[in-house]
C-alpha cells in the first residue's frame, strides 16, 4: 500500500513477507481506550477482533527497526527484542543477539513448513 | 524495569506470603485491571498467574542460561524484553510489599503479551483458512465480473466456500447495502455470525442478520442475510428494493418456490434498476438454466474442495426392503450393518462420523432406536436424531464433540444434505428415498410422498463424507437404480400449492400470474386451482383483481384460512383469542410424539384438561393461554410444564412471536387498537429495569456463544431424544425465557390469556363460528356409519375427497362421540329418519396424507347453521325443506326451513355490511390520517345487534338431516334452465329480487342462494298440486301449491331488517306483518279472476286468490 513513512491512521495493514492484509484502526504507540497500556514500538494496532470488550486491543505489526520493512508481529515474519526486526534482518544479524534469541531463530527456520501456531505456543511456554 | 535476579531470594520468604488470598488479589486487580474488566478476564489472569508459577518452579528457569550466555546485543538476556509492551507506572498497593507488586506486574505484562500472541494466532488462521479456501482464487475474476455485468452466477460445489467468501469479497471491494438470501432462517443466523467472525466484525455491526422475528441490523450493516421469504415481503413493500445496491441469492439450486419466484421478480426488476448488481449462487447444478434466464450471464464457475470418496453400492436384500407391506416401519437392519463395518474397519482413533440419510421422522425413530441399542452394547457410538422438527437446541447437538474413541451417528432427513454442514464426517449413508410434500390440486391435498432421489442429490449427500478427509459413501441401492434416478429434483414450484404465491403475486401488482416469467413454470392446473381458491375465499374478484380481505391477507405471512380467521375475529371483539388461534395453527404441531407415533400415556393424561370439546384450534388456544399464564407466574417453570405435557416450547415461542407480528399488522390496519400505554412513571421505570436486566442476560448469553462446543455423553440406556438432557438445560436462566420477556408485553399477554381462558359460552360459540368461517370451505362429513366403527377408524368426507381419518393428535380422534349426533334422548327419535338437530360437520386446518390421509386441527361446527351462514352457494327445492350446500351436503329440514334461511340470508347481508365497514374503513384510514380518528367502523349497536342476533341462530334446535351426495347425485343436482318456469314466483326473501338462475335453474336470491332449482323431486306436477296446510303463525288453513306455501312462510312474519327476530322458540309472537316492511313486500297484483289491479304482499295475494276460490270449496 503506500510507501510513505507516517502511514495514515486508518488503513489495511499489509505484512511485505507473509502478505496478512487487515484493515486497522491506529498507527503508534498509545492506543486508545486501553487502560494506558502503551507500547514501545510504533505498532499498527486494530480492536481485538476476537472480545467482545471493546478496550483490547490487537497488536498486527510493526516496521522493522533495521530495514524498515512492514512486518507482522507474527512468529515467521518478524522479532522483537527490545525492537522489531524482520525475519530476515533478525538472521543476518544472528550473532547479535543473545543465545536464548539465536535458538529461537534457529527453531523458527527449522519448523517453518508447519504450522506456526505450533511455533508460538513453544515459544510462548519459554518465558 | 524489574530485574529478574531479585526473585530467587524472595522465594526464600514465599512461604509466607499467600498468594491466593481473595483479597490481596482483588487488591492488585483494582490497582491494575480497569475497573469495567470483565470478571472473566481476571479469573483467565490468576489461572495464568499459576501456570506461570508452576513453570517458573522449574529448575530450568528463564533465567538459567541468560546469565551464562555470551556478550549480547545488551547485557544478558531478558525475556522482558521481548514483550513489547508497557505498563503504566506502577502505584503503591496497600499491604502488598513492593517487590510482589513488580512480581505481579511481570506476570500480567507477560499475561498481555500472551493475549496478544493468541489473539494474532487466530487472526493468522483465519487468514490462512480463508486462503486456501477454492474460491479465493477467483476473488479477482469474480470482482471483475461483478463490475462488468449487472447478473454473475458463481457456481461452486461444496466446500468451495462460496457462502461465506462472497459476500466478504464485496464488502472488501467497498460494496455497501449488500443482502444475501438464503433459504432457510437457520443459514442467516448462521452465516452472518460466521462472516462477522472471518471479517473480524464479530463485535462490530457491519454484518447483519435479519429473519422473520429477529434482526441484528442498524444503520451501520453493510451486509444482511436474510431468508428469500422475507426479501420478497420487502419487495412487496417497494418492489425496486431501493435498500439494496447489491443481491446475492445463495443456494439458488435448491429451487424452492421464493427463490424462484425471487429470480423471477429480480429479473423484471433489473431494467429498472441498472445500478444494482446480482450474483447467483448455486451449486454446479444445472448452471445454464440460470444463466440463460438472465440473459447469458457469466459464469464464474468454482471447483469444490473434496476429497476423494469411496462409493459403496449396497442395495437392501428384499426380505428388509418391507416389500411385503408399504406401511411396515423401517427395518434398521442395513444400516446397523454399515456401523458394524465401520467398527470392523477403521480403528477408533481414526476419527471420523457418520451420517445417516433417511426419508422422514418414523424412518429416522426406527433407525436411532436401533443404533442406539447398538451403540450402547459397543460404546463407540452417540446417536443423534436430526431433523426440523427437533427444537433447535437438540439441533445443534450434531455440532457437539463426541468423546474420544467415539463417533457421532447422525441420523437425518435431507435436511443435512444442503441447509446443515457438519464438519468431521467421513461415512455416509444414503437410503436414496427422499419424502416430499406434493399437492394434489384435486384433493386440495397436502402429499407427504416418499420418493427416490435425483443424481444431483444423491451426489450432494456423497458429498458430505468428503469434506474434511478421503471419506466413503454407502448408497443402500444399486447402482442401476442411481442411474435411472432423475438428473435433478422436481422445483418446489412445480409440486406445491400456489395459493400464498398467487396472492403475493397479485398483491405486488405483478398481473396475470399465468403470464409471469418464471425461471419454469408451474403446471398450468396449479395456478387455476390457486386461482380458482382466492376467488373461492373471496380474496380474488371474479375479474382476479384483489379484495379489500384480499389485500391484507396478502400481507399475513400466513395460510389464507388463518388470514382470514384474523380479519372476522377483529370484528366480535375476539381479537385475543383469534390471534392466539391463529399464531399457534401456523406454527408447527407443539405436541411432541415420539418417534414411534404414540403418545406417551401421562403426557395425554395431563393434556387432557387443556382439551377443549369444540375442537383442536380451540385446544390450541387453551394450551397457549394456560402456557403463558404458568410463564407469567415466575421463570422457569414453564420448562418443566410443557414436558409434562409432551410440548415443544420452542412452537408456542415461535407461536408469540407470530401473534405479536399479527398483532402489530392488523394494528398497522386499523383493525386493533393501537397498544395501551403503561400508565404511571413508576410502572415505567420498573419495566425499564426489568428491560435492562434481561438485556444484560441476553448479551451475556450471546458472548457466551460460539465459545461452547459441548462434547456429547455417551447415552448409557436409551436417552430418548428429549429426556437425557434436560438437566444439561435446566442449569441457568433459561435464554428463551429472557428472549421472550424481552420481545413481549408479558402482562399484556397474560390479560389476554385469562380473558380468553374465562370466555363465555356464547363468546366461544362466536368464535368457533369465526374459526370456521376462516377455514370454510374446508369441511369435511362424518361418515353415517361411524357409530359402528371404533375410535381410531372413524372416517370423514370432504366435498372432494372420501374417507378421511382424524389426526391421532386431534381431540375427536379421542373422543368420536363428540361428533355424533345422536346422544341421550335423541337417540330414541331421531335416529331412524337421520333427523337431529346436532349433526356436526368439521371445519379443518389442512389435509395431509402420508401414508393415510388425516385431516389436521379439526373445528366442529354445528352443521345447518355453520352451512346455512357460511355455504358458498345453497340451493334448495320449492319448499325449501331440502337444501344443498356447495352441491355436495344436502340438509333435509322438514319444519321451519325457510325462517331459517330467511334468517341466514339476513344475517349474512348485515355480516358482510359490517365487514365491508370494517375494512372500509381501513383503507379510508391509511389514506388520510386525518380522517381516521372519526372513522371507527361500523357502530357498536350494530355488531352488538349482529352478535345476538347470530348467538340466537346458532342456538336454533331443529330437526334435520345432513347427507353427504354421492357422485352420481352432484352431477345431476339441478333441473337445469329449460325446466324453470318464466313465471316469475312471488318476492319470497324479504323482497329480495328472484333471478331465473341460467345454469341451475330455479331463481337467484342475492350471492349465494338459488331457489327452487332441485331436481329429482321425483314428481313432475308436485310443482302444480296444492295440498292443505296450515300455517303455523296466522292460523290460516288451506290449500297451497309448495310455492304459494313457502311464499306464505315468508311473508307471514316479521319482515324488514329493524324487525326483532323471534327468539328461537318464538314463533308464538305473531305480527303478520311489521308496519315498516310491509310497503317494500307489496308488488302489484292483476287477479285473473276479478280483474283488479292491486297493490298486495304475496300473503295478500295468496287470501285474495282464496276468496275466490272460497265457494267451489265450501
Amino acid at each position: 500500500m503506500e510507501s510513505s513513512k507516517e502511514p495514515p491512521l486508518q488503513g489495511t495493514f499489509e505484512c511485505e513477507l507473509c502478505g496478512l492484509r487487515v484493515p486497522y484502526s491506529y498507527y503508534g504507540q498509545k492506543p486508545p481506550n486501553t487502560y494506558s497500556v502503551t507500547l514501545l514500538e510504533d505498532s499498527y494496532v486494530m480492536r481485538d477482533p476476537f472480545t467482545p470488550e471493546k478496550d483490547k486491543f490487537l497488536i498486527l505489526g510493526s516496521e522493522c527497526s533495521l530495514c524498515s520493512k512492514r512486518v507482522c508481529v507474527g512468529t515467521d515474519c518478524s522479532l522483537f527484542y527490545a525492537k522489531r526486526f524482520c525475519l530476515p534482518c533478525a538472521n543476518l544479524h544472528l550473532e547479535e543477539f543473545p543465545l536464548e534469541i539465536k535458538q529461537d531463530l534457529e527453531k523458527r527456520i527449522r519448523s517453518k513448513p508447519q504450522s506456526s501456531r505450533k511455533g508460538d505456543s513453544k515459544d510462548r511456554k519459554k518465558k | 524495569m524489574e530485574c529478574p535476579e531479585e526473585e530467587e531470594e524472595e522465594d526464600t520468604a514465599a512461604a509466607a506470603w499467600d498468594w491466593g488470598h481473595a483479597a490481596t488479589r482483588s487488591r492488585l486487580e483494582e490497582a491494575h485491571f480497569p475497573a469495567k474488566a470483565e470478571a472473566a478476564e481476571r479469573s483467565e489472569f490468576w489461572a495464568f498467574w499459576e501456570r506461570l508459577r508452576r513453570f517458573r518452579g522449574r529448575p530450568a528457569g528463564e533465567k538459567g542460561p541468560g546469565g551464562a550466555g555470551p556478550p549480547a546485543r545488551r547485557q544478558g538476556y531478558d525475556a522482558r524484553w521481548r514483550i513489547n509492551l508497557r505498563l503504566p507506572r506502577g502505584r503503591e498497593v496497600a499491604g502488598v510489599p513492593e517487590a510482589r507488586v513488580q512480581e505481579f506486574r511481570r506476570a500480567l505484562l507477560h499475561f498481555l503479551d500472551f493475549q496478544q500472541k493468541r489473539s494474532f494466532a487466530r487472526l493468522a488462521q483465519l487468514q490462512r483458512d480463508r486462503a486456501a479456501l477454492p474460491i479465493a482464487r477467483f476473488r479477482e475474476a469474480l470482482l471483475t465480473a461483478v463490475a462488468r455485468s449487472p447478473v454473475v452466477v458463481v457456481a461452486g460445489d461444496t466446500g468451495c466456500g462460496k457462502s461465506t467468501q462472497v459476500p466478504q469479497f464485496l464488502l472488501d471491494a467497498g460494496y455497501t447495502h449488500v443482502a444475501c438470501t438464503q433459504p432457510r432462517r437457520i443459514a442467516c443466523i448462521a452465516l452472518a455470525q460466521r462472516v462477522a467472525y472471518e471479517s473480524l466484525q464479530r463485535y462490530g455491526n457491519q454484518v447483519g442478520y435479519q429473519i422473520r422475528f429477529e434482526s441484528s441490523c442498524s444503520s451501520a450493516t453493510r451486509i444482511v442475510f436474510l431468508t428469500e421469504g422475507l426479501l420478497l415481503r420487502q419487495a412487496q413493500r417497494d418492489p425496486t428494493l431501493p435498500g439494496y445496491h447489491v443481491l446475492l441469492v445463495d443456494e439458488a439450486h435448491e429451487r424452492r418456490l421464493h427463490g424462484d419466484f425471487l429470480l423471477g421478480l429480480l429479473r423484471r426488476l433489473l431494467p429498472a434498476r441498472p445500478d444494482l448488481k446480482l450474483v447467483l449462487m448455486s451449486a454446479t447444478i444445472n448452471i445454464r438454466l440460470f444463466a440463460d434466464y438472465f440473459g447469458g450471464a457469466p459464469v464464474v464457475q468454482v471447483p469444490g474442495r473434496l476429497f476423494p470418496i469411496t462409493v459403496l453400492y449396497e442395495p437392501i436384500p428384499p426380505e428388509e426392503g418391507g416389500a411385503g407391506g408399504r406401511k411396515e416401519r423401517l427395518d434398521p437392519r442395513p444400516y446397523l450393518r454399515v456401523l458394524q463395518a465401520i467398527d470392523h474397519k477403521y480403528p477408533p482413533e481414526e476419527r471420523g462420523d457418520l451420517l445417516v440419510f433417511l426419508s422422514g421422522v418414523a424412518e429416522i425413530g426406527a433407525v436411532v432406536e436401533a443404533a442406539q441399542a447398538y451403540a450402547t452394547h459397543t460404546q463407540r457410538w452417540v446417536v443423534l436424531p436430526l431433523h426440523s422438527t427437533l427444537s433447535v437446541a437438540e439441533q445443534d447437538k450434531v455440532f457437539d464433540m463426541p468423546p474420544p474413541g467415539v463417533r457421532k451417528c447422525i441420523v437425518s432427513t435431507n435436511i443435512a444434505e444442503t441447509s446443515v454442514t457438519i464438519d468431521g464426517v467421513r461415512f455416509v449413508v444414503d437410503s436414496g428415498k427422499v419424502k416430499e410434500v406434493s399437492y394434489d390440486p384435486k384433493a386440495k391435498m397436502q402429499r407427504l410422498q416418499e420418493f427416490w432421489i435425483s443424481r444431483a442429490s444423491a451426489e450432494q449427500r456423497k458429498g458430505r463424507a468428503g469434506r474434511t478427509g478421503p471419506g466413503v459413501c454407502y448408497r443402500l441401492y444399486a447402482e442401476s437404480d442411481y442411474d435411472g434416478f432423475a438428473a435433478y429434483s422436481v422445483p418446489e414450484i412445480q409440486r406445491v400449492a400456489l395459493d400464498a404465491l398467487v396472492l403475493q403475486m397479485k398483491s405486488m401488482g405483478l398481473g396475470d400470474p399465468r403470464a409471469f416469467p418464471f425461471l419454469e413454470p408451474p403446471p398450468a392446473a396449479s395456478l387455476e386451482t390457486a386461482v380458482g381458491y382466492l376467488k373461492h375465499q373471496g380474496a380474488l374478484d371474479p375479474e382476479e383483481e384483489l379484495t379489500p380481505i384480499g389485500s391484507l391477507l396478502a400481507e399475513l405471512p400466513v395460510e389464507v384460512v388463518v388470514g382470514k380467521m384474523l380479519v372476522l375475529g377483529t370484528l366480535f371483539g375476539l381479537a385475543a383469542p383469534t390471534l392466539t388461534t391463529a399464531a399457534v395453527l401456523s406454527v408447527p404441531s407443539p405436541f411432541l410424539r415420539s418417534g414411534s407415533g404414540r403418545c406417551d400415556p401421562d403426557c395425554a393424561t395431563s393434556r387432557w384438561p387443556l382439551e377443549s370439546p369444540l375442537g383442536d384450534p380451540l385446544t390450541l388456544l387453551n394450551l397457549f393461554d394456560a402456557w403463558v399464564q404458568v410463564k407469567s407466574e415466575g421463570r422457569g417453570g414453564s420448562r418443566r410444564w410443557c414436558r409434562r405435557r409432551g410440548l415443544e416450547e420452542h412452537r408456542l415461542y415461535e407461536a408469540t412471536n407470530l401473534r405479536r407480528q399479527f398483532q402489530e399488522l392488523l394494528r398497522d390496519h386499523r383493525l386493533l387498537e393501537p397498544a395501551a400505554r403503561p400508565s404511571d412513571s413508576y410502572t415505567r421505570q420498573r419495566h425499564h429495569r426489568q428491560r435492562r436486566e434481561l438485556q444484560r442476560l441476553k448479551r451475556e448469553h450471546e458472548q457466551g456463544e460460539g465459545r461452547r462446543r459441548k462434547v456429547l455423553r455417551l447415552q448409557d440406556e436409551r436417552a430418548g431424544s428429549s429426556s437425557g438432557e434436560e438437566g444439561e438445560a435446566e442449569r441457568g436462566p433459561d435464554i428463551q425465557d429472557v428472549k421472550f420477556q424481552l420481545r413481549h408485553n408479558v402482562s399484556e399477554l397474560q390479560a389476554a390469556a385469562s380473558a380468553a381462558q374465562g370466555l363465555s359460552r356464547p363468546q366461544l360459540a362466536l368464535l368457533q363460528l369465526v374459526l370456521g368461517r376462516g377455514l370454510y370451505p374446508q369441511l369435511a362429513v362424518p361418515d353415517p356409519f361411524n357409530g359402528t366403527r371404533k375410535d381410531s377408524d372413524q372416517i370423514f368426507h370432504t366435498k372432494e375427497k372420501a374417507g378421511i381419518l382424524l389426526h391421532p393428535t386431534s381431540v375427536f380422534a379421542n373422543s368420536p362421540e363428540l361428533l355424533t349426533p345422536d346422544q341421550g334422548a335423541e337417540r330414541r327419535r331421531g335416529s331412524k329418519d337421520g333427523l337431529s338437530s346436532r349433526h356436526q360437520v368439521l371445519a379443518f386446518v389442512s389435509l395431509l396424507e402420508t401414508n393415510k390421509p388425516y385431516l389436521v386441527n379439526c373445528l366442529r361446527l354445528p352443521a345447518l347453521q355453520a352451512l346455512l351462514l357460511l355455504a358458498r352457494s345453497l340451493d334448495t327445492n320449492a319448499d325449501c325443506t331440502r337444501i344443498v350446500a356447495d352441491s355436495w351436503l344436502e340438509l333435509q329440514v322438514p319444519a321451519a326451513a325457510l325462517q331459517l334461511l330467511s334468517t341466514a340470508l339476513r344475517l349474512r347481508a348485515s355480516w358482510e355490511e359490517v365487514l365491508g365497514q370494517q375494512l372500509a374503513c381501513r383503507r379510508r384510514g391509511l389514506g388520510s390520517q386525518a380522517e381516521g380518528a372519526a372513522e371507527r367502523g361500523p357502530s357498536s349497536r350494530q355488531v352488538g345487534q349482529l352478535t345476538r342476533e347470530l348467538l340466537t341462530f346458532l342456538q336454533t334446535e331443529v330437526q334435520y338431516g345432513l347427507r353427504r351426495l354421492t357422485p352420481l347425485e352432484q352431477q345431476h343436482l339441478y333441473v337445469g334452465p329449460t325446466v324453470a318456469t318464466a313465471v316469475g314466483p312471488p318476492s319470497l326473501f324479504q323482497g329480495m329480487e328472484m333471478v331465473p338462475d341460467e345454469v341451475k335453474g330455479g331463481y337467484k336470491v342475492g350471492g349465494f342462494l338459488t331457489f327452487h332449482c332441485l331436481a329429482g323431486e321425483g314428481d313432475l306436477y308436485a310443482e302444480c298440486l296444492r295440498s292443505f296446510w296450515t300455517c303455523p303463525r296466522c292460523g290460516l288453513y288451506m290449500p297451497f301449491t309448495p310455492l304459494e306455501r313457502v311464499a306464505h312462510e315468508d311473508a307471514c312474519r316479521p319482515p324488514g331488517p329493524e324487525g326483532e327476530e323471534p327468539s328461537p322458540a318464538g314463533l308464538s309472537e305473531d305480527v303478520v306483518q311489521g308496519p315498516s316492511g310491509a310497503s317494500a313486500l307489496q308488488r302489484p297484483y292483476d287477479c285473473p279472476t276479478c280483474r283488479q289491479q292491486l297493490l298486495l304482499t304475496p300473503t295478500e295475494i295468496l287470501r285474495h286468490r282464496k276468496q275466490h276460490q272460497a265457494p267451489p270449496e265450501g
